[in-house]
């Protein structure tokens, strides 16, 4: 496993190849930070607008080193115990009651209250340890023997606080439990944080990471991405669809259209067996790449000349 | 290799890109699993460690683009189409001259440069001297020397050899000196804004120059996200309670006893509240305008704020404020026409006349009056009576004064007659004390 591992973060071509091969179009850049997040072990951050694949790299990453994708999803007031581990309360009580006969046993035998206190404290430790333990996503990711892919997504969704407690994992992969100690990763996962800029993270995070900034892909690879995504959506209409997106990313738009959006709106095309562009089938179909009414509007007054430009790809 | 990487990195902090020392550390690790082999690679490898934001990015790439540039030593000197002249080759430097070797050349003065450690250039003037430096490392004497040998033949072979040379030296000297004014922008341009961080939170507010501007709102964005940060574990603790038990039993009597809906202690925050009161005449506004910048940055930190500014009158302008960014509505209400402001000669008594007669309902108990102004009154009346009414009702009444204690009290500056009626008076006219002034104010 170790081996073949190895093997796919051979070189950069490689790992190229390997992207393309589960269906993940990957720039250079891409493929190159991936190599070096590898070799140098460090965390990557990945910034960009909605939609271009920042979640999407995590997953294929895993896909194509065949190892499990384990995920964080941020939100405001996220903390350690949904993060990290908890204690397994239920079962610590569930087991308190069940040997409470073993327990009275333990103590009757001792006569005195001092003598039953120290025996207690010989098994004491025994809720607080591995059996009792729940470990949550950052925590798994550290305890995966193979490695892991962890993808800790819209961390920007964080609290401050929350932030801060990430570094000791990311620097150092490591968490400290006060009950059992310091664990340390197994393998060091491969770690993914993306981040939607919705406030700017701390420098202190920033230093630890590699920084990784995607942006709308070119035409050229978006009709490959497209290609790859939608098998069987015929080369003119691809050229027709990525053009048309390209245009209305132009546009002063609340929400300019994603790349998943591009997918998406071929699809719709493939099942509605359309070959060409036409303004009629664009704006039918207009919702599924405009989000916001106020979008909508300002494409539709467009419409005729966007489609007019595709056409003639 | 070392070396040029340290190099560039200096180049980029030049830039502007801010790069600690561990992520030097990470490039350099990063360059070496992948080589110096590949231009783009190398380039994607950089911007991938170093730059940590898109605009960093932009500012690597351009900064590596110069760097890296080996324009240099093209389209060799005018040879009009004849023959070059035969010329004795005397020294190295001659020969590549000569046989127009670019790679040799290139190398030969890179190499010169790192032996004169051109890259600690900092200032206009120390061009000429590098380029100086560089000519003779690379070996102009010799070319100098042969040239001055070949002047003393007077034949016309000779005299053909020595345009020759002269012409190639020509163009060697316009290189060096290309390259060092290159390396200079890269190293030096702007005046280096590295130091610049440092100094301008020292500088007085009312000198800094316009064009500092977006670099001074940059300094305040990070200062004000440190005090925002502070205090955001307070905010946290605040939220969660813990258990209040005789509050619980209390309010479950009524379920017989039963516990059925606990009840928390809550730590009560008071964010404090702030009545801003800014002269904003001419001599004063610079400072104004960052204070304000401050206050309005650290929205989370403070209840409410209430903002009135005066010149010949006062007038209340929080509404402007609140609507839109610092920025702009500082330039509103100076251009403003539909604000009643009266921007004559600045008039203390009227101004906070004008506040008690209208707003003395806004300063309660838990308000932190802050007033802005040098108290010059043009030898007025100052009146501090209306002053003291406001400091009667204030939580807190803190003066900030522009000017440096020594003029206090000097010339019209009626400050000792209003200081009674203070709670504080402090000197406020670099962003040093703005930050240490408002991380108090938030703490307290």
């Amino acid at each position: 496993m170790k081996d073949k591992y190895q093997e796919r973060l051979a070189s950069i071509p490689v790992l190229e190849e390997g992207f393309r091969s589960v269906a993940y179009i990957a720039d250079r850049r891409i493929a190159t930070t991936v190599y070096l997040a590898h070799h140098l072990e460090k965390p990557i951050l990945v910034e960009g607008p909605a939609g271009v694949g920042k979640t999407e790299l995590a997953k294929a990453t895993a896909d194509y080193l065949e190892l499990p994708l384990i995920r964080l999803q941020c939100y405001e007031g996220l903390d350690e115990a949904k993060a990290l581990y908890e204690w397994k309360y239920g079962k610590q009580l569930l087991y308190t009651q069940l040997l409470k006969d073993k327990l009275d046993d333990i103590i009757s035998r001792k006569n005195g209250f001092s003598s039953a206190m120290e025996k207690l404290h010989q098994y004491d430790d025994i809720f607080f340890s591995w059996p009792f333990l729940e470990p949550r996503p950052l925590l798994k990711a550290l305890q995966e023997k193979d490695g892991a892919v962890l993808l800790i997504d819209e961390v920007d969704k964080s609290d401050d606080e929350f932030e801060a407690f990430l570094l000791e994992i990311l620097s150092d992969f490591q968490v400290s439990v006060p009950e059992i100690g310091t664990i340390r990763a197994v393998t060091k996962p491969l770690v993914f944080l993306t981040s939607n800029n919705t406030r700017e993270l701390s420098e202190a995070l920033k230093r630890r990471c590699l920084h990784l900034f995607i942006s709308f892909p070119e035409a050229a690879l978006e009709r490959e991405i497209v290609r790859r995504r939608v098998p069987g959506i015929s080369e003119r209409l691809t050229r027709q669809i990525v053009k048309f997106i390209q245009d209305v990313r132009e546009l002063e738009l609340k929400k300019v259209p994603s790349i998943s959006e591009t997918i998406d709106w071929a699809r719709v095309l493939t099942i509605l067996h359309a070959e060409v562009l036409e303004p009629v089938l664009v704006r039918d179909t207009l919702n599924t790449f405009i989000k916001f009414e106020d979008d909508i509007v300002v494409v539709a007054e467009k419409l005729h000349q966007l489609t007019a430009t595709a056409i003639r790809q | 290799m070392e070396r040029v990487l340290e190099d560039f990195i200096t180049a980029a902090r030049t830039a502007g890109v801010r790069i600690s020392i561990s992520e030097t550390l990470d490039a350099a690790r990063a360059v070496e699993t992948v080589g110096y082999g590949d231009r783009a690679l190398l380039k994607d490898v950089l911007a991938v460690s170093l730059a940590k934001t898109a605009a960093e990015k932009q500012l690597l790439e351009n900064c590596f683009d110069r760097f890296f540039s080996f324009g240099f030593f093209a389209g060799a000197a005018d040879r009009s189409g004849e023959e070059p002249p035969r010329i004795q080759v005397e020294s190295s430097l001659v020969r590549m001259l000569m046989e127009e070797d670019r790679a040799g050349l290139m190398a030969a003065m890179t190499e010169a440069a790192r032996l004169e450690n051109l890259s600690q250039i900092r200032y206009l003037t120390q061009r000429s001297l590098f380029a100086f430096r560089l000519l003779s490392r690379m070996g102009a004497d010799d070319l100098d020397r042969q040239l001055q040998s070949l002047g003393a033949v007077d034949t016309p072979a000779a005299a053909a050899a020595a345009a020759g040379l002269e012409a190639a030296k020509r163009y060697l000297v316009e290189n060096v000196r290309n390259y060092v004014q290159n390396t200079y922008e890269l190293f030096a341009g702007d005046e280096g804004w590295r130091r610049l961080d440092g100094e301008l939170r020292l500088v007085k507010l009312s000198n800094i120059e316009q064009r500092y501007f977006a670099h001074i709102h940059e300094i305040i964005r990070r200062m004000v996200k440190r005090l925002n940060d502070l205090s955001s574990r307070r905010r946290k603790r605040a939220r969660r309670g813990v258990l209040d038990f005789k509050r619980t039993l209390r309010e479950n009597i009524s379920c017989q006893g039963l516990l059925f809906s606990p009840s928390w202690k809550k730590k009560k925050i008071d964010r404090p509240q702030f009545v801003v009161i800014c002269d904003i005449s001419r001599s004063v506004l610079r400072t104004v305008r960052f204070l304000l910048l401050f206050l309005y940055g650290l929205n989370q930190e403070i209840a409410r704020i209430r903002t009135f500014v005066f010149c010949t009158n006062l007038i209340e302008v929080s509404d402007i404020f609140d609507s839109c960014p610092v920025e702009e509505a500082l330039s509103r209400i100076q251009g403003g026409a539909d604000i009643p402001l009266i921007m004559g000669r600045t008039d203390y008594e009227r101004s906070f006349g004008d506040f008690r007669r209208n707003y003395l309902d806004a300063v309660t108990r838990k308000t932190t009056v802050l007033i802005l102004g040098d108290a010059r009154n043009n030898y007025n009346d100052p009146c501090p009576d209306h002053l003291k009414a406001i400091y009667g009702r204030a939580k807190r009444l803190i003066w900030l004064n522009p000017e440096v204690p020594a003029f206090w009290g000097a010339g019209d500056s009626e400050i000792r007659k209003y200081s009674p009626y203070c709670s504080v008076i402090r000197e406020c006219n670099t962003l040093d004390h703005i930050e240490r002034l408002i991380s108090a104010l938030i703490r307290s």
